[in-house]
């Protein structure tokens, strides 16, 4: 953890925690005694002073703290870095959210086989055949074998398609 | 009696049993995995559950619990890299049997050792769980809250390296849980008047977002990186210890499962502190405590019978108390609040036949795991020669689907994908994800009964610290924060208990 990290940390979670505390004042009543308000207004108010004290803890000089970190990275060789991350971050998580589209759009089976073949082949840039096509078809029909028919759980038909 | 029959009944169903087996054998694989905990497989079984009766679907969660505990030392034994932060200790003198040609003994021994933590471990369990579901039952709102604070004080032993962060983490996962209804007024909060905010944020949904996607996402950037795997040889199999050799080492694992049930009980520890523990006994014990890290049997059974013993320690708070010490049993919790069950005093007179099922169903875990180790040790083997960002292809594809299951939703599968996203970044900047479950999980309790005492008490505080019980739990937990903070003000903040599951996977940079 660099001091740079605490920074932004600090100072993003500093910001969510004044928004969170101003939205709460301004649109949850009071109510009675300790009514609705209290919990997330004080939990508001903590976030945003821990936040000022991460703020405050990076300006510290570098050497004083994580010197464990600092040697598990050194230890892990070259870090990856943060463009990688985001990037990686970006395609996963996009990923996950088009699948519920899909799911919901055009099945189970269909959709994981899309995402499989589309996770594989466009952002692991997987190219065997054998891998491509065994792990899409295998992972979504295995899935649907598991969770449908052993487990019993509903699995999604599709409402533009409906194969399964 | 006539209700352990009926329970048993019900748990020894074959629909039970294969519950049971499904989900030992998914925590032994996530568990051999190095990276790919059985934290992240609890996560994603929950949902999965949805559609079973009670008996198989705690079958199913207690199987993957238990199996991903001792799954740990296939590769902790096999690879020197410990499949879970538990069996970290198992690497020590594990590896270095396996260099010296004793594999095969060392997956046998440590099998057996875990079985035995685990029933004994168990059977302390049954002892002292009903006990403390008793004294509890005392307790009002006031008492209550004490004792909900002192499970979430726990965010001291998970903090990591800094205290601050810790504290960050349990008041978002605190934050998150008031979103939606209000309980107790209806009133709405922070829904922005949308309907789909009104449930408040899925546990599931935060849940497999904070342990899956970071994993993921890990795995393919580490891909990217080019780090190479380790392979296992496959010319391995689990070879039983001899009687000679488990009478020699029996008191020894008596003491260790005794040491890593007392230390599972305590919220907040878990299975690395009890397996370093029992190990450093196993060493001072020892009439020969130089051959330890040498390849030293007696290194491979003391954490491995105390990480499995921690497994029924842990229990006694989480259904006597309903406070879970670890990430593993939140998840646990949250899987038996889904099937109807409240952990918690009133469990016991409100569900007495499913603590009898819960019972069998650990019984029926370890006996389970030790054939499943037995038998298919050379299929875990090949399992740790594929690709980890192959399997974690698999992992989005049950991060996906889990997340639909749960209310099939699309919604919960976008708040999985942006809860995935803000836990990977927490994570980078070295905010530990589990003091967030902690509050999740902890959070409405804490405000209901802060709010009941309240009322009762006619909005005067007095309630807090004229009642003993009271007092003493909020003063223990002013004490442990107090500590971490005057051990944090003199120097690095070093987590006095363990690095979690969950967390393991994604370190800060």
């Amino acid at each position: 953890m660099t001091r740079n990290g605490d920074l932004v940390a600090g100072i993003a979670l500093l910001i969510f925690g004044i928004a969170w505390t101003v939205t709460v004042y301004l649109t949850v009543p009071t109510g009675y005694g300790v009514g609705p308000r209290v919990f997330p207004l004080w939990l508001g108010i903590a976030l945003s002073a821990l936040s000022l004290l991460l703020l405050f803890n990076s300006f510290k000089p570098e050497a004083s703290i994580d010197e464990n970190t600092n040697a598990e990275s050194s230890d892990s060789g070259k870090a990856p870095s943060l463009w990688l991350q985001f990037r990686t971050l970006v395609t996963v998580c996009g990923t996950i959210a088009v699948y519920g589209y899909l799911m919901q759009a055009i099945g189970f089976v269909p959709s994981t086989v899309l995402v499989v073949a589309f996770t594989l082949f466009v952002t692991l840039k997987e190219r065997r055949p054998l891998v491509l096509l065994g792990m899409s078809f295998g992972l979504a029909f295995g899935a649907w074998f598991a969770f449908g028919k052993i487990l019993g759980a509903y699995m999604p038909p599709g409402t533009l398609i409906s194969i399964f | 009696m006539d209700l352990l029959l009926s329970a048993a009944q019900v748990a020894l169903s074959p629909a039970a049993l294969l519950a049971v087996v499904l989900g030992c054998l998914l925590g032994v694989v996530f568990g051999a995995i190095p990276g790919l905990t059985f934290t992240v497989a609890m996560a994603l079984v929950v949902p999965m559950s949805f559609s079973l009766d009670t008996a198989p679907a705690i079958g199913l969660l207690l199987g993957t619990y238990i199996g991903g505990m001792t799954g740990g030392s296939v590769s902790a034994i096999l690879l020197g890299i410990p499949g879970t932060p538990s069996a970290a200790a198992t690497v020590l003198d594990g590896y270095a049997l396996t260099r010296r040609g004793k594999a095969s003994l060392a997956l046998g021994t440590a099998v057996v050792a875990s079985a035995f933590g685990g029933l004994v471990s168990l059977v302390v369990m049954v002892v002292s769980v009903d006990l403390v579901a008793r004294i509890a039952m005392q307790f009002g709102p006031a008492e209550t809250f004490g004792l909900l604070i002192f499970g979430l004080s726990t965010i001291c032993g998970l903090s990591q390296k800094s205290l601050t962060k810790g504290l960050i983490a349990g008041v978002l996962g605190l934050l998150i849980m008031t979103i939606g209804i209000d309980e107790m007024e209806g009133v709405q909060r922070l829904t922005f008047g949308t309907i789909v905010m009104q449930q408040g944020i899925s546990l599931l949904v935060a849940m497999i977002a904070l342990f899956a996607v970071p994993h993921v996402i890990d795995a393919f950037v580490q891909y990217y990186s080019n780090k190479k795997q380790l392979n296992a040889s496959a010319d391995v199999r689990a070879e039983l210890p001899s009687l000679k050799d488990l009478g020699r080492d029996f008191w020894l694992m008596l003491r260790c499962a005794i040491l890593g049930t007392g230390i599972g009980a305590i919220p907040g520890t878990g299975g690395p502190i009890a397996a370093f523990l029992a190990y450093a006994h196993a060493q001072k014990s020892s009439k020969t405590p130089e051959k330890f890290g040498k390849g030293e049997m007696a290194g491979v059974v003391a954490p491995e019978t105390a990480n499995n013993a921690v497994t029924g320690g842990a229990m006694i708070p989480l259904l006597s108390l309903g406070i879970p010490g670890d990430p593993a049993t939140a998840i646990l919790l949250s899987g038996l609040l889904i099937h109807g069950l409240i952990p918690g005093p009133m469990l016991f007179i409100q569900n007495p036949g499913e603590i009898y099922q819960i019972y069998l169903a650990i019984i029926v875990a370890y006996i389970a795991v030790v054939f499943i180790q037995l038998l298919g040790i050379r299929f875990f083997v090949q399992l740790l020669r594929v690709p980890a960002h192959l399997l974690a292809v698999g992992i989005v594809i049950m991060c996906g689907y889990g997340a639909f299951a749960i209310r099939n939703s699309v919604f919960d599968v976008v708040s999985v994908a942006i809860l995935g996203a803000l836990s990977y970044g927490l994570a980078r900047v070295g905010i530990p994800l589990t003091p967030i479950i902690l509050g999740l999980v902890l959070g409405p309790s804490i405000e209901r009964e802060f709010r009941t005492a309240m009322i009762l008490s006619d909005n005067n505080l007095d309630i807090f610290y004229t009642s003993i019980p009271a007092a003493f739990f909020i003063g223990l937990s002013i004490l442990i924060v107090g500590l971490q903070v005057v051990r944090s003000m003199r120097g690095p903040f070093k987590s006095s208990m363990t690095e979690t599951e969950s967390d393991a996977s994604v370190q800060p940079k």
